[in-house]
């Protein structure tokens, strides 16, 4: 694409400076045939009659030395011609270098413009995209959610025996079918709060929080479900009265409740699933408080422990009992822990139980150090 | 309705906007059985007709409705002297911070997500709030 000849010197401009003969023997042949011109001109004039042939001799030295005075002038200015033409020649070299990188550069430019032309234009798609995503997640949750609810109180109503009298069977297939929708409320639920983490939507609001009552009022909510499932649910009372938590209490509300609900959903009847609380004091300025939800499950796979906060992700001992599951539970506990400031993490004995501990700060100390 | 259950002596009433025929039916069904006269209103402007006449003790509102939404049910309310004072309860399964914190802006006394609760627990609340 580039003109590659750039190696061959400038033909025309290094002729200019070459002389058809040497320049010496052509002032030799120049100097006489001038004196025999002068002779042959006084001569024919008459302006000198009878010359004297030796007072030439001087003439034609002096021309001679003139001669070669000029033929060196001439040869110096070769040389010099030829220096001068190597670095035009250089320089012409050079020229069409940096012409080549210039034009290279220009290349690259006009590619960069593109690229980020491209660049901009994708980032525009993915955002309407984005866009799109979460109007469709939070339009057809709420669109799913009018029949769930139909659904539901249709049954919970029916369980009630409000509508007649039922059978010990039928009202076994009624609480499946409870249970069932309560899963599908659920799962929209996660899908909607997964959305809004995603979109940093948000918005924390602390307040003080009595931890012990706010996990009283969580343990009353299970209480049917542990029940049925025959597991028993405890919350140990802290001996001493704790501090308040700096806390959003919606939003701890729901970590409570995910970590509850998994505790009990991976734990077998005769199982045993307890809440306690302590002061964890990080250091004399700084205290928390702990939470421990401890349970009796299935435990976690030695191998999948460093993934089980990630996003959509449910331990394969998970899915074998329970097919059905976000993976999404402990995605957004984590989220909310994070968010308060605290910790979270687990110890897990498979086939034993899990222990999830998370802290939340004290109202009112000061933030945490990371 | 039975307009005439709300002026008996004791009996309490609620007013139920809701545009969803079964799920209002239902609702309707069980705050009767708790004892309450039950007013009902199938979108935002029938609300507003509705409250031209009726005070009632407490207003279950849905949010998504046809014509005028709940939102704007809620600002004619609070801004008509003769029910400002009602409590009214958002029934709605809009839930999104945006829809809690603007119906708390214009003064709600709780937001339920109905797919969230079952009509048992939508009964206590109300039973809660009228008892204050």
């Amino acid at each position: 694409m580039e003109n590659t000849d750039q190696s061959s010197p400038p033909a025309k401009l290094i002729e200019l400076g070459r002389l058809p003969v040497n320049p010496l023997i052509f002032w030799v042949v120049v100097t006489a045939a001038l004196v025999v011109a002068i002779i042959l001109i006084l001569n024919a004039t008459g302006v000198v009659v009878g010359v004297n042939w030796l007072l030439l001799v001087p003439v034609a030295a002096y021309l001679f030395i003139i001669g070669l005075f000029l033929a060196y002038l001439s040869k110096f200015y070769r040389e010099r011609n030829r220096l001068m033409l190597e670095r035009v020649r250089d320089e012409q070299i050079k020229l069409a270098e940096f012409k080549k990188l210039n034009q290279d550069l220009e290349n690259y430019a006009k590619q960069l413009f593109d690229k980020d032309f491209e660049l901009t234009l994708a980032n525009k798609r993915l955002q309407n995209l984005e866009r799109a995503k979460s109007k469709f997640v939070s339009v057809t949750t709420h669109q799913l959610r009018t029949p769930l609810a139909a659904i539901k109180w249709t049954f919970h109503m029916l369980l009630g025996g409000s509508l007649g009298k039922i059978t010990a069977e039928q009202k076994n297939f009624l609480q499946k079918g409870y249970d069932s929708t309560q899963r599908i409320i659920t799962i929209i639920n996660d899908l909607l709060n997964v959305d809004y983490i995603e979109a940093d939507k948000t918005d924390y609001n602390f307040l003080p929080v009595n931890l012990a009552e706010l996990i009283d009022g969580i343990i009353f909510e299970f209480t049917n479900q542990v029940d049925s499932k025959k597991i028993k649910l405890s919350f140990h009372q802290p001996t001493s009265v704790l501090p308040k938590v700096a806390a959003d209490p919606v939003k701890i509300s729901m970590l409570l409740e995910n970590l509850l609900d998994n505790a009990i959903k991976y734990t077998s009847a005769g199982g045993r699933v307890t809440i306690s609380l302590s002061d964890a004091r990080i250091n004399s300025a700084q205290s928390s408080v702990e939470v421990i939800v401890a349970d009796t499950g299935i435990g976690i796979l030695p191998a999948e422990r460093d993934k089980i906060f990630h996003r959509f992700f449910r331990g394969s001992n998970a899915i074998q009992l329970k097919p059905d599951g976000t993976g999404l539970g402990l995605f957004i506990a984590q989220d909310i822990v994070e968010k308060h400031g605290g910790q979270i993490w687990f110890e897990s004995q498979l086939g034993e139980g899990t222990n999830f501990h998370f802290t939340l700060p004290v109202f009112g100390a000061p933030p945490a150090k990371v | 309705m039975d307009t005439e259950k709300t002026n008996g002596e004791n009996k309490k009433t609620i007013l139920i906007v809701e545009d969803d025929e079964f799920l209002r039916s239902l609702t309707a069904k069980r705050i009767e059985k708790e004892g309450y006269g039950v007013e009902v209103a199938v979108d935002g402007e029938n609300a507003i007709t509705v409250l031209e006449t009726l005070k009632p003790d407490l207003i279950l509102l849905d949010l998504l409705l046809p014509g005028k939404d709940g939102f704007e049910v809620l600002k004619k309310i609070r801004s008509n002297e003769a029910v400002k004072a009602v409590p009214v309860i958002i029934f709605s399964n809009l839930g999104q911070k945006e829809d809690i914190e603007k119906a708390k802006s214009l003064g709600v006394d709780d937001f339920l997500i109905k797919a969230n609760f079952t009509l048992d627990d939508v009964v206590a609340k109300i039973n809660k709030l009228i008892a204050q």
